[in-house]
């Protein structure tokens, strides 16, 4: 009885494994098949595969522009969401103090269409409109609560007296960020990194209604291919494989981390 | 020393204050203004104080909007923690295979909303779809999924169960390794087990579990906007038009800039609200 309990459950992981699995199995496999084969009633499971949905993709549109524009985008607001975040997490823990902490989660509460129309007057204003830098700005509201909210119990955990000590020998706050307490918190900081890389490399909204020709990131590019006619079914699901790239890796790097990361707030507030 | 090292340290924490006061701070309190101004591109700006929201109420569409967004919430918010306690109580239970199904289980909810949505497209098409390929196979009644203007929200509450039900189950998961067996052994001398079990010891333990789960999606789900846009922009007619891709069409494809604004206020206030009643909720279950 208890064995046969144990198998049960085992298959209920297995068939939970599957459900949640097979979609992404099957826009991997469809960006494998070629033009009668991906509208084929009934659909295959076994083919050819061919690689001109990717080949069609990089040679006759912009994407690989696009996919550059989203490293850029992404990488820039991770580092510009770090450099505000990570300061500001060390002396949020070192004061014990809350509400900077606490003000930053209103970006994460907020609707984002909220801010599209005041960010679209400001950026109009200081002519960054449809700029990389407009974009990295906007996906920085996004990294910086997620990079300070994964540091801060990093933070918690130093030990004072060695932040005392070096003070004493009179160095800097900055510097004692830099030199002492980062490298121990280096762990910490890695998480924030990709986690801070994956949202701003996966976030929609902004980019939609803010970025300009020369900017557009891969993310609205595969939007707007669904626009421009669905028919090419192969070639979206190609770039929908290229895009979903870079967080699968990454995330395979933090899974166990992960969750913990992405409820902050909600656990300490 | 001392005062002058606290001040340093103050220094540290300013270039992110201004940063959150200049980029969000600031845009809500101007998107309040704006909300009170009559403003269409190529027109005059008005002010006209409370004149959108008092329009927000003879608007059909806004209540319409009302209704789709608490549909999605409530039946989402529903399944997702039904179904995540379910699941993260299996996984506490089941050892096989612990690193593969982990990795399986962040995959969802760590793709681009985006791919969700191409893929969605593709899988539920009416015609050409593999969902209904197999629907049919199983002798099941077909759908027209995102097409329909009846069941699209429902479609939309699917999506999203397949996407996040694996974070409420991998953070019930976290909850349950946290919490003392001991309690469990005691339980058990008791003569608790099965159901019992579950509805006098393990629920209650997990409340404070639940509820973070049940506020983290709760924010996501009122505000919900990509997959939306990408696979409907709305559609059919109005058919999943909530009230934050009602507000965005009003903004980008109407261009009537101060409804718009009152409309995205309104749904912050809805937001905010909620987490609010969620954080009040809180203390009376935590242990």
């Amino acid at each position: 009885m208890k064995t046969l309990m144990r198998y049960l459950m085992s298959l209920q992981v297995i068939v939970l494994c599957i459900v949640l699995f097979a979609p992404i199995a099957w826009m991997i496999l469809a960006s494998f098949k070629n033009r009668t084969e991906i509208t084929k009633y009934p659909p295959e499971l076994f083919f050819t595969p061919t690689l001109e949905n990717y080949q069609h993709l990089f040679t006759r549109t912009d994407f690989l522009e696009n996919t550059l524009n989203s490293f850029y985008v992404a990488g820039g607001s991770t580092v510009l969401g770090l450099l505000l975040a990570l300061p500001a997490a060390y002396a949020i823990s070192w004061h014990r103090m809350t509400w900077p902490a606490t003000l930053t989660l209103f970006a994460r509460m907020a609707p984002g269409t909220l801010f599209l129309l005041p960010w679209f007057i400001m950026f109009s204003n200081v002519g960054l409109s449809g700029t990389h830098a407009a974009l990295i700005i906007t996906h920085a509201v996004i990294t910086l609560p997620i990079a300070l909210w994964t540091m801060l119990p990093h933070f918690d955990g130093l030990p004072r007296e060695l932040t005392e000590s070096a003070q004493i020998d009179g160095c800097s706050s900055l510097k004692i960020l830099t030199l002492i307490a980062l490298p121990i918190v280096m762990p910490g900081l890695i998480v924030a990194i990709i986690l801070s890389f994956i949202f701003s490399w996966n976030y929609f909204l902004f980019a939609l209604a803010l970025s300009g020709i020369s900017s557009k990131t891969a993310i609205v590019a595969s939007f707007n291919f669904i626009g421009e006619g669905v028919t090419n079914w192969g070639a979206l699901m190609a770039a929908a494989t290229v895009i979903a790239l870079p967080p699968i890796i990454l995330t395979f790097l933090i899974q166990r981390k992960l969750v913990a990361g992405l409820s902050f707030g909600a656990v300490k507030g | 020393m001392k005062a002058q090292r606290a001040a340093s340290l103050h220094g540290l924490m300013l270039p992110a204050v201004i940063f959150v006061v200049l980029m969000v701070i600031f845009p809500f309190g101007y998107a309040f203004w704006l909300s009170l101004q009559d403003y269409r591109i190529g027109q005059a700006v008005k002010f006209i104080g409370i004149g959108n929201y008092t329009a927000l109420i003879q608007d059909e569409q806004f209540w319409n909007g009302i209704k789709l967004t608490f549909i999605l919430y409530i039946t989402a918010l529903i399944l997702q923690l039904i179904l995540g306690v379910g699941l993260g109580m299996l996984l506490h239970r089941v050892q096989l295979m612990r690193g593969l199904v982990r990795t399986v289980m962040v995959s969802p909810f760590m793709l681009p909303p985006v791919v969700i949505g191409m893929m969605s497209i593709v899988i539920l098409d009416p015609g050409m779809g593999v969902a209904n390929y197999l629907l049919k196979a199983a002798n099941l009644p077909t759908s027209l999924f995102l097409a329909s203007t009846d069941y699209v929200i429902y479609t939309v509450v699917l999506i999203d169960t397949w996407q996040w039900t694996p974070f409420v189950a991998l953070i019930v998961l976290g909850g349950l390794q946290s919490l003392p067996t001991k309690i469990y052994e005691a339980a058990a001398i008791d003569g608790a087990t099965g159901w019992r079990e579950f509805i006098y010891i393990t629920l209650p333990l997990l409340g404070p579990t639940i509820l973070t789960a049940a506020v983290l999606r709760s924010v996501d789900l009122l505000r919900f906007f990509d997959v939306i846009y990408i696979t409907t922009q709305g559609g059919p007619g109005y058919a999943s038009s909530t009230l934050n891709i009602y507000a965005y069409r009003k903004a980008f494809e109407f261009t009537d800039i101060g409804y718009a604004a009152a409309l995205m206020i309104t749904l912050s206030t809805i937001v905010f609200g909620v987490v609010l009643v969620f954080s009040q909720f809180r203390k009376k279950v935590t242990w």
